[in-house]
């Protein structure tokens, strides 16, 4: 058996694993997390098309992810449109606005670049919360009845269980995965790599790089698009600092960069790092932990400091995991894997 | 049926064997919502203890939802299922209230929220979801009724944050004004944390309104009393609404706040029982004067607990209790009913306030007053 | 006009205070390239010193800046040195992430230290003024810092200009290469100006403090202020910097009368686009392409 085969063999079963989980996996709160994680992957993995691949750092995809959630809760909220049609009318906003952003930002580079992004995005953070008559302002919009999913007269789904939000969630990350490895493996990916590297030379060579900076935004802006949709829907609930604030584009932008930009796997490993790695300090599971293997007694005072301290802390530590990881695997988490198996390999030679 | 219940829970807690009550608890612990969030924490502490010296035996399961819905739901997601909770208290803010809300009623996982103001949380109809404190509508309505009752103001402007908050506090409050048939001078939502108001507020002095109507969560009150001050803005009353209004350090600033109207779910000195020493108590524990949020929460996790003893531990039957019960503590009389649109919903008894000689006096109602109303607002010296 | 004057008045002196926060964030990325998104948890920083020096020793607001100006500029030379010199030549998003880690880190360990209470540092003149008719006010301790927010500059201009050291900053910001060519020292140039930006946002952060309040999150806004007022003045010129924190002052000011309060930002970020879009070298920058 070749390499490429059992890599496809593995992708099958990790695949056919992810697919029967629900069946086995009753613990909504097991399903809720892993909801989460495909909504990162498919973030991270979106910022990855225009940020790694082409090397436009956007530090304002919230625009496109709070588009997305915005037009899809409006349409549900105001003219009772459904999540599944008003999807597609939020990818269609986004694509204008990201085309207009792009027409503003692209004449850009490098820091300029960065700037316009965040600044554009926050001019959408604060048009929410001004347009009131629009979007309810900083009220937000709930939902909380989604209608069910029919096929003629059958209920696909009725939504009321984590079951249809797991498989969309899914859904989505495979098929933002699955654009990256078009993306990657197609001209387009390799135009956008000339333009990362050189954007002068890339010139010469004929590439228009208005053009395929563009194409790169949309294509990121749709996917982003999708994942604010999903997350509309899922949680019930926008408002204007959840997903429009600078904070959303910075986590869009950490998980892919802390995993790997650039890579297929960076943004699923960031996720599978920076997902989890958050809920357990947040919710104090460490130093449960810590206590369930007799490492620390509960009562002791070093488990009363950890468990008055560490979850007020864990931003601290978020923090302090963004600086190491920068100064120690200037690559992401996958730079760091490849170097490691290349010297593997030069051991073994 | 209750009496039934209540010898129940008697039975159990006398049952040496008894588990102990396992609740939730979904707060601000960090992020931009952890000052008030401090003060709900604490609250909860200060129950803790209390219901272990009337031996109830409480294990706490806290979450930071760090101000964000989609953690709030995934902290619901873990008490409901993971830690199997009887009952949550929390969370603070109204976008996780609201995000946690149908959660609760998925689980049916009995949910009392301390101190979120959004109307529609009570509103959707929920039997699991429990509010202690007022909603949003009741800041504008009872501080606009004590201005009408003081005096004849014909004109109002406006001026809050636009945060959730800010803006459907000042939009029921506007609906409200329309009816007592009096003008909107100025509308004037400000984004929280801004260094300058004064250009805002010279132009609202421009405009000469009776009343000027604040929503200020935090220290934003203290700084737009000082620029009102500087820039001369003089109505017949200054109405502040929210948390900013009512805390010790604004009362502190005398210069600015002497003679401001705000209105609260509580004070240290109403003569609800035990209001004056849970005040006494938390000064003395935690360095500082209690919010209205501390109340609530202490409030709300004592009742929590108890019904849940009392339930012997059983999510449907704490429900079953807090709907019929009735309580009289540091909140005064506490009852979850079901009016005007509202289910679940305590209707708190707003108390109407002004800073006389640096200290909160309760003005309105009549009933719970220390002091008479001071009216119109002084000149600035 | 009484409203027209007094905006203008606010407008200008709080933009003084925006101008001291743009300065140092301008001469961080003119001699390093680098964007410090953590330059307003600095300005925090610099804050939560004013309230230390005030409520433990007295130290009037005003006074601290001589003790928490140094203070600050150590601060910022041991970030340059430890982290933000190491990824001097990494690629931008690297070195974004790598300050906004930072800011995190900052923030965050402020508030497990002085918990996330707003602190208020309330002075004999924090609500004074000082009438100039027509009903216009002006507010002293604004007033106050905004001279001292002159003399600053003043100062920091004749540093730049006709010292030795501030030629080697200002020859090391128009080109790294041939400065460390002609034998500057950039890496120390590096310090020296990072430790410069954070003792200015420092000092912004205390001049600020008699008028405002202090919490641990306060920076994000005023990070986002001093990118728009940088990138207005041109990055890497001081006196651009300036003329945009004063700028920008006066354009929240009046949108605030002449728009609404709620859409003041817009104007701002607004502005800001359209400076990119037709002058990307700022107002005062020189084209650098």
């Amino acid at each position: 058996m070749n390499k490429r085969m059992l890599k496809a063999a593995i992708g099958l079963i990790v695949l056919a694993g992810l697919l029967v989980v629900p069946r086995f996996v009753e613990s909504p709160y097991a399903l809720h997390m892993m909801i989460l994680l495909f909504l990162s992957v498919s973030q991270g993995q979106s910022w990855n098309i225009l940020g790694g691949y082409a090397g436009q750092y956007s530090v304002g995809h919230a625009a496109y992810f709070g588009v997305g959630a915005y037009t899809t809760m409006m349409l549900m909220y105001s003219k009772q449109v459904a999540p599944w049609v008003g999807v597609w009318a939020g990818v269609a906003a986004v694509i204008a606005v990201a085309l207009v952003i792009g027409s503003i930002c692209f004449r850009l580079r490098g820091p300029y670049f960065v700037l316009a992004s965040i600044a554009v995005a926050e001019i959408m953070r604060l048009s929410a919360i001004n347009l009131t008559t629009l979007t309810n302002g900083a009220e937000g919009i709930l939902v909380t009845e989604i209608p069910a999913f029919k096929i003629g007269e059958r209920v696909v789904t009725d939504f009321l269980t984590k079951v249809p939000f797991y498989y969309i969630g899914l859904f989505l990350a495979l098929l933002t995965l699955a654009i990256a490895y078009w993306v990657q493996h197609s001209k387009l990916g390799y135009y956008f790599q000339a333009i990362r590297e050189d954007q002068d030379a890339a010139h010469s060579l004929g590439i228009h790089i208005s053009v395929y900076k563009n194409i790169g935004l949309v294509i990121s802006a749709v996917l982003t698009s999708l994942a604010g949709s999903f997350y509309g829907i899922y949680v019930g609930f926008v408002d204007p600092p959840t997903v429009l604030g600078l904070d959303v584009s910075v986590q869009i932008m950490l998980i892919c960069i802390i995993g790997g930009m650039g890579t297929i796997w960076g943004p699923v490993l960031g996720s599978l790092l920076l997902v989890p790695l958050s809920e357990a300090l947040r919710s104090n599971m460490i130093t449960e932990g810590l206590v369930k293997i007799g490492l620390v007694s509960a009562d002791s005072k070093v488990g009363l400091f950890l468990k008055e301290n560490l979850a007020h802390a864990h931003v601290l530590i978020y923090g302090i995991l963004v600086v190491l990881v920068i100064l120690f695997m200037p690559d992401g988490l996958m730079g760091f894997v490849k170097k490691l198996a290349s010297r593997r390999k030069r051991e073994a030679a | 049926m209750r009496k039934h219940l209540l010898a129940l829970g008697a039975v159990l807690a006398l049952s040496p064997c008894l588990m102990a009550q396992k609740i939730g608890v979904i707060n601000s612990m960090s992020g931009p919502e952890a000052p008030i969030g401090e003060h709900i924490t604490n609250g909860i502490k200060l129950a803790e203890e209390d219901l272990k010296k009337k031996g109830i035996n409480l294990q706490l399961v806290w979450e930071d939802d760090t101000g964000k819905p989609q953690i709030s739901m995934s902290a619901m997601e873990k008490l409901a299922t993971r830690d199997n909770v009887v009952g949550v208290v929390g969370p603070y803010t109204s976008a996780c209230s609201n995000a946690v809300a149908k959660l609760a009623e998925k689980y049916r996982v009995p949910l009392l929220i301390p101190a979120a103001a959004k109307e529609e949380i009570t509103r959707q109809g929920l039997k699991y979801v429990f509010r202690m404190n007022a909603p949003a509508d009741k800041y504008a309505s009872s501080l606009i009724d004590a201005a009408a009752a003081l005096g004849k103001p014909k004109s109002i402007a406006f001026i809050y944050e636009n945060t959730d908050f800010g803006t459907s506090t000042s939009k029921t409050a506007k609906e409200y004004v329309a009816k007592k048939g009096m003008q909107v001078v100025a509308d004037e939502p400000y984004p929280k944390g801004a260094a300058d108001y004064r250009s805002t507020l010279a132009k609202v002095k421009s405009k000469n309104p009776d009343l000027v109507f604040m929503v200020s969560y935090v220290a934003d009150a203290i700084l737009l009393m000082r620029q009102s001050k500087e820039v001369g803005l003089q109505p017949q009353a200054f109405l502040g609404a929210g948390a900013g209004f009512t805390t010790p350090e604004f009362a502190k600033e005398r210069a600015i706040s002497e003679n401001v109207i705000s209105c609260t779910q509580w004070t240290g000195d109403v003569n609800w029982p035990g209001a004056k020493e849970f005040e006494a108590r938390f000064k003395a524990k935690f360095g500082k004067e209690p919010t209205y949020h501390a109340a609530c929460a202490y409030a709300s996790m004592m009742i929590m607990a108890e019904t849940a003893r009392n339930a012997g531990g059983d999510r449907t039957k704490t429900q079953q209790g807090l709907k019929a019960g009735k309580w009289n503590g540091v909140m005064g009389e506490v009852q979850f009913a079901d009016y005007e649109g509202f289910t679940n919903q305590n209707n708190h008894q707003m108390l109407v306030q002004q800073i006389i000689n640096g200290n909160y006096e309760t003005v309105l109602p009549a009933k719970f007053a220390t002091k008479k109303p001071i009216f119109p607002f002084p000149k600035w010296k | 006009m009484a409203v027209f004057l007094q905006s203008l008045i606010s407008g200008v002196l709080i933009g003084g205070v925006y101008a001291l926060i743009g300065i140092g964030l301008t001469l961080i990325f003119g001699v390093m390239r680098v964007i410090n998104f953590a330059h307003g948890d600095i300005m925090m920083v610099g804050m939560y010193l004013t309230y230390l020096l005030f409520t433990l020793m007295g130290v009037d607001p005003f006074v601290s800046v001589l003790i928490s100006f140094p203070l600050m500029f150590f601060f910022g030379g041991f970030l340059q040195k430890v982290f933000i010199n190491r990824v001097l030549n990494a690629v931008a998003q690297n070195q974004i992430l790598l300050t906004i880690g930072l800011g995190l880190v900052m923030s965050n360990t402020v508030m497990l230290i002085f918990t996330s209470d707003y602190k208020i540092l309330t002075t004999s003149y924090s609500s004074s003024t000082i009438q100039v008719g027509g009903g216009v006010s002006i507010s002293t301790p604004l007033l106050v810092s905004f001279l001292i927010t002159a003399v600053i500059t003043a100062a920091l201009g004749w540093f730049l200009l006709k010292t030795d050291t501030g030629q080697a900053i200002r020859a090391t910001a128009q080109d790294r290469d041939a400065a460390q060519l002609m034998g500057i020292n950039v890496s120390r140039m590096s310090v020296i100006a990072f430790g410069l930006g954070a003792a200015l946002a420092g000092t912004a952060g205390a001049l600020i403090s008699p008028t405002y309040y202090i919490f641990p999150q306060v920076g994000g806004t005023f990070t986002l202020k001093a990118f728009v007022i940088t990138v207005l003045g041109g990055m890497g010129s001081v006196v651009g910097a300036t003329l945009g924190g004063i700028l920008i002052g006066i354009t929240e000011s009046m949108s605030a009368v002449y728009i609404s309060s709620g859409w003041k930002d817009v104007v701002v970020f607004v502005l800001f686009l359209l400076v990119l879009l037709f002058k990307p070298s700022g107002l005062m920058g020189k084209s650098r392409t």
